[in-house]
């Protein structure tokens, strides 16, 4: 079986993507997968500060030096399924958070976008290789050549959007402009939906995806209330290994089934 | 006798005359010929030259180098797109392997690619019977 690779991205920032990223890795890899957890968002790198606990800072080789050629892929892989005791295996590789590294990147040229997303491709091909299950990559919101050349290198992409009219219209302009261009699977997961929704029936999200399936022309694979104690949560708090009972991650799980069949 | 002496001179001499006439001409005419072939190499000289002008406004010159990069690649029909797509990925591919990656035809992707060579996206070369097409490698240019 190949690896299945899924893009965590967002029309802007803010939606909860880093989160979910976090959280679906760690879901499926305490189902006894073995998931590759990227951190790809290289202008605000996040999950250095999520792993922060399980890993010591600065890191050997960085995914930047990796698309730097500084580095061989398997250099950039941390373990870190003995530290949460999970049944699976979790692999992460980040992004250097450092902010020389985030100008760096900044400063790149479209000549190294071709080279970075050839070794992105590269990257996956040996992730395959090391019999991964899932590979999962968080972005940098919007249109930035990072997300871009994760989409381009992923079987499936999930756009998590808020119910903010502008981070709508930025969702429904990107699929159009972006994912149909680019011919690629996607799902729409709405978080931070309205906490009334959390208290009525799962009805009510039905008719909520219904109607934002009618505008966006794609599926919604989940609408996900707000929870103000996940907004409240350090960053460095892993809900779906703390609180694994929480209806965040209870939701989560739902999504995870439901990527894992459509992948 | 004389007689027919006196006529057969001026016979002889209108024939001479005649002759010398003839050869005046066709050194003109070979003059006019001559004339004709140089203006005329001229005129292919000039055709050539604007053939070669317009066939570089159609290819791309050997400077102008374009980087298949993923938004550029928004700006290329879909067709052509799915065939850079899989480049990024296999790096260095005939037509028979593209198809094999993108489920289409082969000579499709025969065409989108070398449609993307003349476009300047696209290399190939040939080795042995296959014709392989890639992403040419471009130096690190800071813009």
């Amino acid at each position: 079986m190949s690896t299945k690779t899924i893009s965590i991205h967002s029309s802007r920032g803010g939606t909860g993507k880093s989160v979910i990223a976090t959280n679906l890795a760690v879901i499926l890899a305490n189902r006894g997968s073995k998931v590759a957890l990227l951190d790809l968002d290289f202008r605000a790198p996040s999950l250095a500060m999520a792993f922060s606990e399980a890993i010591k800072i600065p890191v050997k080789c960085w995914l930047n030096d990796f698309l730097n050629s500084k580095c061989t892929a398997e250099q950039i892989f941390t373990d870190v399924s003995g530290k949460y005791n999970l049944k699976g295996k979790l692999l992460i590789g980040l992004a250097n958070p450092a902010m020389d590294a985030m100008r760096d990147v900044m400063e790149k040229s479209r000549s190294w976008e071709v080279t970075a997303v050839k070794k992105l491709f590269s990257l996956i091909s040996t992730i395959n290789d090391m019999h991964v299950d899932y590979c999962i990559s968080d972005t940098s919101p919007g249109m930035q050549y990072s997300s871009i050349n994760a989409i381009v290198s992923s079987d499936i992409s999930l756009i998590v959007t808020t119910l903010d009219s502008l981070d709508l219209k930025g969702t429904e302009d990107m699929l159009t402009e972006l994912y149909d261009a680019l011919d690629k699977k996607v799902e729409v997961l709405v978080n931070k939906s309205s906490p009334e929704t959390r208290i009525k029936s799962n009805k009510k999200n039905g008719k909520l995806a219904d109607k934002l399936e009618k505008i966006l022309k794609h599926p919604i694979i989940g609408v996900i209330p707000c929870y103000c104690d996940v907004l409240q949560t350090e960053r460095t708090t892993i809900l779906a290994l703390e609180k694994p009972n929480h209806p965040f991650i209870q939701d989560l799980v739902k999504i995870a089934e439901k990527l894992t069949v459509t992948t | 006798m004389f007689t027919m002496a006196s006529e057969e001179i001026p016979l002889a001499l209108k024939n001479a005359v005649l002759l010398a006439r003839i050869i005046d001409e066709l050194h003109e005419a070979n003059e006019k010929l001559e004339l004709l072939v140089n203006l005329n190499r001229k005129l292919l000289d000039a055709q050539k030259g604007s053939l070669q002008k317009t066939d570089s406004k159609r290819k791309p010159s050997q400077d102008f180098k374009l980087a298949p990069d993923v938004v550029a690649l928004l700006s290329l029909p879909m067709s052509l797109r799915k065939t850079v797509m899989v480049l990024y990925k296999l790096e260095k591919a005939t037509a028979k392997d593209i198809a094999n990656e993108t489920k289409r035809l082969r000579a499709v992707e025969s065409a989108s690619a070398n449609q993307l060579v003349r476009l300047g996206y696209l290399k190939k070369k040939r080795e042995g019977r296959d014709v392989y097409f890639y992403i040419q490698p471009q130096p690190e240019i800071k813009e």
